[in-house]
């Protein structure tokens, strides 16, 4: 089996995490990144590799509870080690069988060496490791990073960035073969958060930023906190909610949306929110307040009834403005006259590369083949906000 | 005496509360039964809001645990805007003016609401 770095669309790109390879995770100070790292581990232990796990600043207990918030019972798994570089260094015995004292790194670079040997992937908080032996640890990083990478071991850094000299931060680039930049979103305080790709020396690929949040259980979710569902009367969008969520709720008078429905989804890694607007002309004005700050339109069209159409493009003018990507659901196909895909792509007019997807909201047919296609629009689309560090 | 002129008697009587700008009979789906409004209020966009707010107002406090609400109320210096569901299939709402009683009209407006409930039984 191969091993990955476990995070959502990240292995999509890099399509494994290669022996010999150091995957570094960039972290910006305000933002809580520990956990990139952690499932990273966590995945590849249940992959079956041995992974040890380095802690300098906090307990080897705290660890393990760390690890147990996000559901991760790494006590479970007879190939995971915890290397204790922290009770010694606070003057406690230590109770793993791994342990140095930091403050010695003579000591230290002897038990890592017998730690890369022995595991396949190494876990190792450089930003902390720096913090506690001083830059010139950055040396002993980079010696064991190069054994690894020489007798085909795994090395995953996590890096907090704070202001440390151009040449630890130079260094830390230089040892990476992939690094990935975990960021917040800044708007005078902090609106969300989002990781990507810089580099995977082993895949020439560039990837978009990606919104993530954490879930306890659950660990690193990439997060959509608005897709927009819209068309027509009676297109199905409520129908459509609901097929998809995991939980839905819908504020629906006498068999019409009066206000929104909202819907919650789980799906491939992502977490995604979902709003579903009125289709009623009276109801404009909050098809306008739904729209803003929409992150991708899925236009929902009842396949049978042509005559809508016009009506369809005009909601989806109204909430598209700024080139926001969107789909087309066919809805209805299971009735004798749904008009085919294509069809309704011609008498709609629309782009030739807008997905039209046929679907049965209540039959629940084709339903994630929407998501899957807005996604792809989402994640995969020539990005222009290229990362950097 | 047609149901629409009984409805809108059951307005009229309303308005005779005082400070009661506006008052409309709404099926619960935003569509107007009846109403009492003045040609310068867009009658079928306040008609959808109402059945909006209300909507909202109710899946909020149901979601929540907190059973259905009475009314929305909602306050603004250039006047008041008060929601209440009549039966199933309606609503009423009014607006008023900005120094109306607002306890006189919710008891004006919770006999009327019934009054409503019952003629569209």
């Amino acid at each position: 089996m191969k091993a990955v770095t476990g995070i959502p669309v990240l292995d999509e790109v890099v399509e494994e995490f290669p022996e010999s390879k150091t995957l570094t995770y960039w972290i910006d100070p305000e933002v809580e990144g520990n956990a990139f790292a952690m499932q990273t581990i966590y995945t590849n232990l249940e992959r079956g590799f041995k992974c040890a796990y380095v802690t300098v600043t906090i307990s080897p207990e705290s660890v393990i509870s760390e690890f147990e918030e996000f559901g991760w019972e790494v006590k479970e798994f007879e190939n995971f080690e915890i290397v204790d570089l922290y009770s010694s260094y606070v003057g406690f015995p230590s109770k793993c069988k791994y342990n140095a004292n930091p403050i010695n790194l003579e000591e230290v670079e002897v038990l890592m060496k017998k730690v890369l040997e022995k595991f396949d992937i190494v876990f190792l908080p450089a930003s902390s490791i720096i913090d506690v032996c001083g830059e010139e640890a950055l040396r002993c990083i980079k010696d064991w990073c190069s054994l690894a990478k020489s007798i085909g071991k795994r090395v995953v850094l996590s890096f907090v960035a704070w202001p440390y000299s151009k040449e630890v931060k130079d260094g830390i680039i230089e040892i990476s073969n992939a690094l990935v930049k975990v960021g917040g979103i800044h708007h005078r305080v902090i609106l969300g958060y989002y990781y990507g790709l810089v580099k995977a020396d082993w895949k020439n690929v560039k990837s978009r930023a990606i919104l993530f949040k954490l879930v306890r259980p659950g660990g690193v979710r990439a997060y959509i906190p608005k897709i927009l569902v819209t068309g027509p009367y009676n297109a199905g969008k409520s129908s459509f909610v609901h097929a998809i969520s995991n939980r839905a709720v819908s504020v629906d008078r006498l068999g019409t949306t009066v206000a929104l429905d909202h819907g919650h989804l789980e799906y491939k890694g992502f977490s995604i929110d979902l709003f579903g607007t009125p289709g009623q002309e009276r109801f404009d004005p909050i098809l306008r307040m739904l729209g803003k700050e929409a992150l991708g339109v899925i236009l929902v069209v009842d396949s049978t009834k042509p005559e809508t159409f016009p009506r369809a493009k005009q909601m989806l003018e109204s909430v598209t403005h700024f080139g926001l990507p969107y789909v087309v659901a066919a809805n209805k196909q299971d009735l004798p006259n749904a008009l085919p895909p294509e069809e309704i792509k011609r008498r709609m007019v629309l782009p030739n590369d807008v997905p039209v997807i046929p679907i049965s909201a209540v039959k629940g047919e084709g339903v994630y083949k929407v998501i899957d296609a807005l996604l792809d629009l989402l994640i995969w689309r020539e990005g222009e906000d290229e990362l950097e560090i | 005496m047609s149901l629409r002129s009984e409805l809108e008697e059951v307005l009229k009587e309303l308005k005779a509360t005082g400070d009661i700008e506006a008052s409309a009979i709404v099926s619960r789906d935003g569509l107007l039964i009846a109403a009492d409004i003045s040609s310068n209020v867009n009658a079928e966009a306040f008609a959808a809001m109402s059945a909006t707010m209300l909507g909202a107002a109710e899946t909020a406090m149901s979601e929540l645990g907190k059973g259905l609400p009475d009314r929305v109320v909602v306050e603004s210096s250039d006047g008041k805007i008060v929601a209440t569901g009549a039966g199933d299939r309606a609503l009423l709402v009014v607006m008023t003016s900005p120094k109306a009683n607002l306890g006189l009209i919710l008891l004006q407006l919770g006999k009327a609401s019934k009054k409503v409930e019952e003629l569209l039984g």
